[in-house]
C-alpha cells in the first residue's frame, strides 16, 4: 500500500512502487484529466505538479514519491495560477480535440509561478515537451502571454 | 662510412631493435602492481581466495558453477542480441580486422560444446585452443580466465552443461587478412598468455587475494578497462587506465585522483558494483549495464567488499578525464551553457530530454536519471552519452528496470552529435566537440549484424 496526498487529499492506493503515477492516477484513484500519450516522456500529455514542479507522470514511481504535494488538472483551476491560466485558454479558444490540453496547462502554470513574465525562449524551454498534434502552439503561446499580463 | 662507422650504426639499431621489443612484447601481468612476491595456491596459508564465498561452500558442483558462470560471465558474450542464452553469435567489430562472432556454449553435441571432455573446456578457458586444436581469438577472455582454478572451470562447465542444448551452429567470422589465420594466435599466445594458475600474493590480505581473484580470473575487468597494445594485447603498464571497447568507452578505474575512482568512497564502489549505479556517480549503461546485470549482481556482499579492497589497491593512472563536475547546472535554460554551441542541441534537450533530466540535471523523476557527477557526463569524448543517447538504457536490476528510449533511429547523426556536445558542456566538466562523422562511427561500432 502507498499513500499519496493528491490534490489536498491523502489517497491509499495498493500499488507496487514501481508503478508510474499515471496509472494510479487513471486507473486506481480515477482522475482522467491526466492523459496517456506516449508512456516515455516524450509528449507531455502526462504532465502533473510534484510540489509545485511540472513531472511527467508516466516515468513517474510511487513508490520514490512520499509525501510530496501532487496537483493534477482536476484541482489546478482552484491555484491563483491555474485559474488565470485557463481563463486565458478559454478566452482565446485554445483548445481543439483536447488530448494534451490537461498537460499543456499544467506546464504552462508551472512556468508561470516560476517566471512570472516569460519571454519567447522561456516559453520554448518549458512548453518544448508538450506535443499538441492539433497544432495549437500560436495560441498556447499567446495565451500563456496573457496570463502573464493578466495578474 | 667506414666499418667502425657501419658496427656502430648497426649496434644503435639493435639496441632500439631491442627496446622496442621488449616494449612491444615483455608486458608485466595483471597483478604485478602488488606488493611482494606470489606463492602456489597449493602453499598459501591464508584463506582460500578461489571458488565460491563461504555461504555456497556446501551447495552442489552445478550451484557453485551457476555462481562461478555469473561471476565469470559468460552470458553476455556468448549470448546474441535477442537469442537464446548461451547459444552464441554475438558480434564483435574488430577496428581494423573485421567481424567475429561468439561460439554456442550450451550442451548441444552437433553445434555446442556437448562433446568437450573436461580437458579440452580447460584448455580452451586456460590456453584458448579449442576442441579442434584450432586457436581461439583473445576476444574470448582466455588471457584472464586462464587464471582460474581447473575445479573453477570444471564447476562452469557443469553448469553449462546441467542447461538446455540449443540447436545454433556458429556464425562463419569475417576477418581480413592475416587476422584470419588462427595459427598466428600460436606466436600471440606465447607472448601475451601466461597460462598460469592464479598465485596469491602472501604480503596481500586475504580479502586482497580473493578480490583479486575475483576480478582478474572471473570478471576480467582489466580485457575492457585496461587498454591494449599495438598488438591489442592488455597493456598492464597502465592497468585499469580505461579502453574504448566495443564502441563505449570502459572508464578509469585505478585509484587516480582526477580520471579514476579517489573521488568515491567504498559504498559508493560498492553501490555501484552491486546495483550498477552509485548516487553522484551515475550508472552502468552499455556493456558495463550487461556486466552489472548479467553478472557482478550476482555476486555476495563479501565478494563485492573484497572486490572493492583490490580495485582500491590499483595504482593511480592518470588520463584526459577531468574531475567530474559535483554541483547541478542552473534552473535556468539561460544559464550554464557556452556561445559556440550548435543551437539545434538546446532545442532538442528541451524537448526530448529535460522532463527525465531537468535543466539542472538533478532528475525529478528518478536518482536514476540524474547527470550530476556521473563519469560518462564528464567525459570530454562524449562517447557514452552518444551512445545511451543511440541504443536508451533497459537495465533489470533487482530494483525493477531502469529505462531510457533509444532516440537513435529518431534523430539524425548530426543532432546527436550536437545533444551530447550540449549535455557535457552543459552538466560535465568539458564539452565534447562531436561531429556528425563521430556519431556515425560510433553506431558502427556498436552495430551487431
Amino acid at each position: 500500500m502507498v499513500t499519496l496526498q493528491i490534490n489536498g487529499q491523502s489517497h491509499a492506493v495498493d500499488a507496487p512502487d514501481d508503478m508510474p503515477l499515471l496509472w494510479v492516477l487513471r486507473d486506481l484513484v480515477g482522475l482522467t484529466g491526466t492523459k496517456f500519450g506516449c508512456g516515455i516522456a516524450q509528449c507531455g500529455a502526462c504532465t502533473v505538479h510534484l510540489d509545485g514542479k511540472a513531472v511527467r507522470s508516466c516515468m513517474l514511481p510511487v513508490g520514490s514519491i512520499g509525501n510530496r504535494a501532487i496537483t493534477t488538472i482536476e484541482a489546478i483551476g482552484e491555484t491563483p495560477t491555474g485559474a488565470r491560466v485557463q481563463k486565458a485558454w478559454l478566452d482565446i479558444e485554445v483548445v481543439q480535440c483536447g488530448y494534451c490540453q490537461s498537460g499543456q496547462i499544467m506546464s504552462a502554470t508551472a512556468l508561470l509561478n516560476r517566471t512570472p513574465n516569460p519571454d519567447d525562449s522561456d516559453i520554448d524551454a518549458a512548453m518544448a515537451g508538450n506535443i499538441c498534434r492539433c497544432g495549437t502552439y500560436v495560441r498556447i503561446r499567446q495565451a500563456i502571454k496573457n496570463a502573464a499580463k493578466s495578474v | 662510412m667506414s666499418k667502425k662507422g657501419w658496427g656502430i650504426a648497426l649496434g644503435v639499431i639493435a639496441v632500439i631493435a631491442l627496446g622496442v621489443a621488449y616494449w612491444l612484447l615483455a608486458i608485466p601481468g595483471p597483478m604485478s602492481f602488488a606488493r611482494g612476491g606470489t606463492v602456489a595456491l597449493a602453499d598459501y596459508n591464508g584463506a582460500n581466495p578461489t571458488g565460491v564465498p563461504t555461504e555456497l561452500a556446501h551447495a552442489d558442483l552445478i550451484k557453485r558453477g551457476e555462481y562461478l558462470a555469473h561471476a565469470a560471465d559468460c552470458v553476455a558474450c556468448h549470448t546474441a542480441q535477442g537469442g537464446q542464452a548461451y547459444a552464441g553469435g554475438f558480434a564483435f567489430n574488430l577496428p581494423g580486422m573485421g567481424t567475429i562472432y561468439s561460439t554456442n556454449i550450451t550442451p548441444d553435441k552437433e553445434t555446442g560444446i556437448g562433446n568437450y571432455t573436461d580437458q579440452q573446456f580447460l584448455d580452451a578457458l586456460h590456453k584458448g585452443i579449442r576442441a579442434d586444436g584450432a586457436r581461439l581469438y583473445p576476444a574470448m577472455s582466455y588471457t584472464s580466465y586462464t587464471y582460474m582454478t581447473d575445479a573453477d572451470a570444471l564447476a562452469i562447465k557443469a553448469y553449462l552443461f546441467s542447461l538446455p542444448a540449443v540447436h545454433a551452429p556458429a556464425r562463419n567470422d569475417n576477418l581480413a587478412w592475416p587476422f584470419n589465420h588462427r595459427g598466428l594466435m600460436k606466436i600471440w599466445d606465447a607472448f601475451y598468455n601466461a597460462d598460469s594458475r592464479f598465485r596469491p600474493h602472501p604480503s596481500e590480505s586475504a580479502e586482497w587475494n580473493r578480490g583479486a581473484y575475483l576480478a582478474e580470473a572471473l570478471g576480467h575487468c582489466g580485457e575492457c578497462h585496461t587498454p591494449r597494445n599495438p598488438a591489442f594485447a592488455m597493456n598492464n603498464r597502465s592497468k585499469y587506465a580505461g579502453a574504448l571497447t566495443a564502441g563505449w568507452r570502459a572508464y578509469d578505474i585505478s585509484s587516480d585522483a582526477k580520471s579514476g575512482l579517489a573521488t568515491w568512497s567504498d559504498n559508493d564502489l560498492a553501490s555501484y558494483l552491486s546495483t550498477g549505479h552509485a548516487e553522484g556517480h551515475g550508472g552502468a549503461a552499455g556493456p558495463m549495464g550487461e556486466a552489472s546485470d548479467d553478472s557482478l549482481t550476482y555476486l555476495t556482499a563479501g565478494d563485492i567488499h573484497d572486490l572493492v579492497v583490490y580495485l582500491r589497491s590499483v595504482p593511480p593512472q592518470d588520463t584526459d578525464l577531468p574531475r567530474a563536475v559535483t554541483v547541478p547546472a542552473p534552473a535556468s535554460h539561460r544559464q550554464g551553457v557556452t556561445a559556440d554551441l550548435d543551437p539545434r542541441g538546446e532545442k532538442i534537450f528541451a524537448g526530448a530530454c529535460a522532463s527525465c533530466h531537468d535543466w539542472t540535471g538533478v532528475s525529478p523523476l528518478s536518482k536514476y536519471a540524474t547527470l550530476t557527477g556521473a563519469r560518462a557526463v564528464n567525459d570530454p569524448s562524449a562517447t557514452n552519452v552518444a551512445q545511451t543517447i543511440i541504443n536508451g538504457v533497459n537495465r533489470k536490476t533487482a530494483q525493477g528496470v531502469i529505462f531510457m528510449p533509444a532516440f537513435g533511429e529518431a534523430y539524425s547523426d548530426a543532432e546527436i552529435a550536437a545533444v551530447a556536445n550540449y549535455v557535457t558542456a552543459r552538466f560535465g566538466a568539458e564539452g565534447a566537440h562531436l561531429t556528425e562523422q563521430d556519431v556515425a562511427s560510433l553506431r558502427k561500432q556498436v552495430a551487431q549484424q
